[in-house]
C-alpha cells in the first residue's frame, strides 16, 4: 500500500509538472496581454516596451515559466496585472465559496441518488423507478442555466421566497440563515445535475451484480435479502459509483461557469470567466493548477478507495490483481 | 400392468399415472405438475404476448440417499426445475413436497428455515462466488444466518468443512480468486454442505470443470454422499457424467420429463427415442466398433411455441401421425419404469 501510494505520488507530480507547462504555453499563446488591457488602445510601442519589462514580460517564456514556478512551490500564487493584489487573497476565498456551494449539492445529491438507485434496482420499472426516470433525463437534458433563470423567475420574483443572486444579503456576511438561504436555487440546481448522473449509475451498477451468480448463491444460503442486498450486492456495485465520484471530484472546487455566473455566486467558475477577459495570466494558471491538483487527487482517492472495497484490487502487490 | 417384451415397435397400452411411482420407500422430494412459464413482454407497455414454457407439467420424485440424475439438451429446463424445487424460483403451478410440506406454499421466513434441509452447488465456480468475500466467510455464512454459533465455533466449522471437501484449511483467510476452478467447486460444495442439508441440487456442479478434476469432484460428491447420508438431483447435460453417479435417471425434452429408470436399465434399454439418442451420442473408446448413432434431424423447437402432441415428433425418428396430434403422458413400463412416447423403443 505504502509503496504504491509513494509511486502514484510520484506520477501524480510528473502529471501535475506537464499540466503546468503546457496550460503556461497555452495562456502566452493566446492573442493579446496584460500591457494592452493595461495601457489601452492608444498606447506607444516604447511605453509598452516598458510595461512588459517592469512585468517581467520580455524574458523568454522558458525563463518565465521557472520564475513561476519558484514562486508557486513556495505558495505564492503572484499577483495580479491590474492592482497587483497578491492572488493567494483573490483565489482561496473563491475555492471556499465554490466547495460551500459544489460541496452542498454534491452531498445533497448523494444522499437522494445512491439510496434511491439502489431501491429501485430492487424493485424495476415500479412508480419509484419511472419517477427517477424522469427525473435522470431531465436532470441530463435541461440546460442548468436556463433551469436556475426559470428557478429566479418563478421562486424569486414571481413567490419571493429566495434571493435572486448573490451569497449574501449586503450587511449579512457571515449570517449562516443568510447563506443557507441563498444557496437554495443554485444548489437545486447543481444538484439535479449530479442526480441525474448518480441516480443512474447507482441503479445500473446494482442492477448488474443482481444477476451475478453470488446473488443466487445468497439466496440459496438462506440468506435475508437484506442482507444480500447490502452485504452480498452493495459492495460489488459501489466500484463503478466510486469511479464517478472520483472523477467529479474536481468539479467540486473548479465550479460551475454557467450557474455561479446565473446566480452570481463569487466562486471559481466566475473567477474564471473573468480573469480571462482580463488576461489575468497568473490567476489562470493559480485556477489550473488548483483543478489540476483536485482531478489528480480525485483519482487518487478513487484508486485507494477501490482497494478498500475489492480485495481483488491489491495494491503494489505484484500478480495481485487477476481475473 | 404391460410387460411387452415383443421386440419392434408395437404400442404397448401402459397404465397412465400421474408421476412415477413404483418403489415402496416414500419420496424425500417429489415434484407434481410442476409449471414454470416466463412471460415474454413486447413492446412499449410490456404487453405479455407469450410465455416460454420452461418446465411444462413435470412430476418426478426422489428417494431418500439415492442420487436422481436430470439430463437433457441446454434450455430443455432442467436448472429452471431445480431452482423451483429449492423455491429459489416461484412456480407457474404445480406443488413441490419436501417431506411431505408443500415447498411452494411456504412462508418466506419457512423458506430460509428449508434452506438448511435443501442446498444448491451451481454450476459456475467462477461467478457463483462472491470476489468481494474471504472464503472462510463465503463458508461459514450459511452457519452465521441459520446457526447460533460463536465465532470460534464457526472457525472450527469451517475448517473442518474445508477438510471435508479435500482443501487446505490454511487457506481460508483468502479471496475466492486466488483458488483454481476445481477448488472454488470445492468451496461452493463445503458452503452447501455447512448446514449438514439432507438434500443437495447439483445443477451442472462438474461442467465447467476439466476432465480430470471432474472426477475428482465426482467422487468427493460420492464419498460426501456416503459419509453424510446425502440425497442428490444431480442436473447435467450428458448422460456419461450421469451415469457414473446416479441410481436414477430422468430425461427431460423441452420442458417435459420423456423418460425415468433406473440407470442401469435406461443405458441397458432406452424407452423413448430421444433417450437412445442421447445414449447414443456419448463417445466410447472402443476400435473397430461400428455403432449406430442417432443423429436428430434439426434444431429444439422454441418452448415459447412448442410443437403439438408429442414435443418430439419434430425430430422423432419414428414419429406418426398420433404423435402430432396427441400428447403422450408418462405412463409406467414395469419396475417403476416411465415413460411419455405412445410407441416406446422395446
Amino acid at each position: 500500500m505504502t509503496e504504491y501510494l509513494l509511486r502514484r505520488i510520484l506520477q501524480s507530480i510528473v502529471v501535475l509538472f506537464l499540466v503546468t507547462v503546457f496550460m503556461f504555453a497555452l495562456v502566452h499563446a493566446a492573442p493579446g496581454g496584460p500591457t494592452h488591457v493595461l495601457l489601452g488602445p492608444g498606447m506607444s510601442p516604447e511605453a509598452m516596451k516598458i510595461q512588459e519589462h517592469n512585468m517581467g514580460l520580455d524574458q523568454p517564456l522558458p525563463l518565465q515559466y521557472l520564475h513561476w514556478l519558484k514562486d508557486m512551490l513556495t505558495g505564492n500564487f503572484g499577483y495580479t496585472f491590474k492592482n497587483h493584489i497578491p492572488i493567494n487573497t483573490i483565489i482561496w476565498p473563491t475555492v471556499g465559496n465554490t466547495l460551500i456551494l459544489m460541496g452542498a449539492a454534491w452531498v445533497l445529491s448523494l444522499i437522494i441518488a445512491i439510496p434511491w438507485g439502489i431501491y429501485n434496482s430492487t424493485k424495476t420499472y415500479g412508480i419509484s423507478d419511472n419517477v427517477a426516470t424522469v427525473i435522470a433525463y431531465l436532470g441530463f437534458a435541461i440546460p442548468s442555466f436556463w433551469f436556475g433563470i426559470l428557478l429566479q423567475e418563478y421562486f424569486s420574483l414571481k413567490l419571493n421566497w429566495f434571493p435572486l443572486s448573490d451569497m449574501w444579503t449586503v450587511g449579512k456576511q457571515g449570517d449562516i440563515g443568510n447563506l443557507l438561504w441563498h444557496m437554495v436555487l443554485p444548489v437545486t440546481v447543481l444538484a439535479l445535475g449530479f442526480l441525474a448522473g448518480y441516480l443512474k449509475y447507482s441503479r445500473a451498477s446494482m442492477l448488474e451484480v443482481l444477476h451475478e451468480d453470488f446473488v443466487r448463491t445468497a439466496r440459496a444460503k438462506g440468506v435475508p435479502e437484506r442482507w444480500v442486498i447490502y452485504r452480498h450486492a452493495l459492495r460489488n456495485a459501489l466500484i463503478p459509483v466510486i469511479t464517478v465520484l472520483g472523477l467529479d471530484l474536481p468539479v467540486l472546487v473548479g465550479g460551475a461557469l454557467l450557474t455561479e455566473n446565473v446566480f452570481n455566486w463569487p466562486g471559481m467558475g466566475r473567477e474564471f470567466v473573468e480573469m480571462a477577459l482580463a488576461r489575468e495570466y497568473s490567476v489562470l494558471m493559480a485556477i489550473t493548477v488548483i483543478t489540476a491538483v483536485m482531478v489528480v487527487l480525485g483519482n487518487l482517492l478513487a484508486d485507494i478507495l477501490y482497494a478498500v472495497v475489492d480485495p481483488r484490487v491489491q495494491l503494489g502487490k505484484k500478480g495481485g490483481a487477476s481475473v | 400392468m404391460s410387460t411387452h417384451i415383443a421386440r419392434g415397435r408395437i404400442p404397448v397400452t401402459a397404465v397412465e399415472t400421474h408421476y412415477p411411482t413404483g418403489a415402496d420407500v416414500p419420496y424425500l422430494v417429489e415434484a407434481r405438475h410442476v409449471k414454470k412459464y416466463f412471460p415474454i413482454q413486447k413492446g412499449l407497455l410490456n404487453r405479455v404476448v407469450g410465455h416460454v414454457r420452461a418446465v411444462d407439467d413435470v412430476s418426478f420424485g426422489i428417494r431418500p440417499g439415492e442420487t436422481f440424475g436430470l439430463v437433457g439438451e441446454s434450455g430443455c429446463g432442467k436448472s429452471t426445475l431445480a431452482r423451483v424445487i429449492l423455491r429459489l424460483q416461484g412456480a407457474s403451478g404445480g406443488e413441490v413436497f419436501y417431506e411431505g410440506r408443500d415447498v411452494l406454499k411456504m412462508s418466506g421466513s419457512e423458506v430460509r428455515r428449508l434452506r438448511r434441509e435443501m442446498q444448491i452447488i451451481f454450476q459456475d465456480p467462477f461467478g457463483s462466488l462472491n470476489p468481494r468475500f474471504l472464503v472462510r466467510d463465503i463458508i461459514a455464512e450459511p452457519l452465521r444466518v441459520h446457526e447460533r454459533m460463536s465465532a470460534k465455533e464457526r472457525d472450527e466449522r469451517v475448517v473442518e468443512l474445508m477438510r471435508l471437501v479435500g482443501l487446505d484449511a490454511s487457506r481460508r483467510n483468502r479471496y475466492p480468486h486466488e483458488f483454481s476452478g476445481g477448488q472454488r467447486q470445492r468451496v461452493g460444495i463445503a458452503r452447501a454442505i455447512a448446514l449438514s442439508p439432507k438434500f443437495v441440487v447439483a445443477d451442472e456442479a462438474v461442467s465447467a470443470l476439466d476432465v480430470s478434476v471432474q472426477s475428482q469432484v465426482l467422487n468427493l460428491l460420492m464419498k460426501l454422499q456416503r459419509d453424510l447420508g446425502l440425497t442428490y438431483l444431480f442436473i447435467a447435460h450428458g448422460l456419461n457424467v450421469v451415469r457414473h453417479i446416479s441410481n436414477r435417471v430422468g430425461v427431460m425434452y423441452l420442458g417435459k420429463m420423456v423418460e425415468v429408470a433406473e440407470t442401469d436399465e435406461l443405458f441397458r434399454q432406452p424407452l423413448h427415442p430421444y433417450t437412445a439418442a442421447l445414449l447414443s451420442a456419448i463417445p466410447r473408446p472402443e476400435l473397430n466398433r461400428k455403432r449406430e448413432r442417432i443423429v436428430l434431424a434439426g434444431d429444439v423447437p422454441s418452448p415459447a411455441n412448442p410443437p403439438s402432441g408429442c414435443r418430439f415428433h419434430t425430430r422423432c425418428p419414428f414419429a406418426q401421425a398420433r404423435c402430432r396430434e396427441e400428447e403422450p403422458g408418462l405412463r409406467e413400463m414395469g419396475s417403476g419404469r416411465v415413460v411419455a412416447c405412445h410407441t416406446p423403443l422395446q
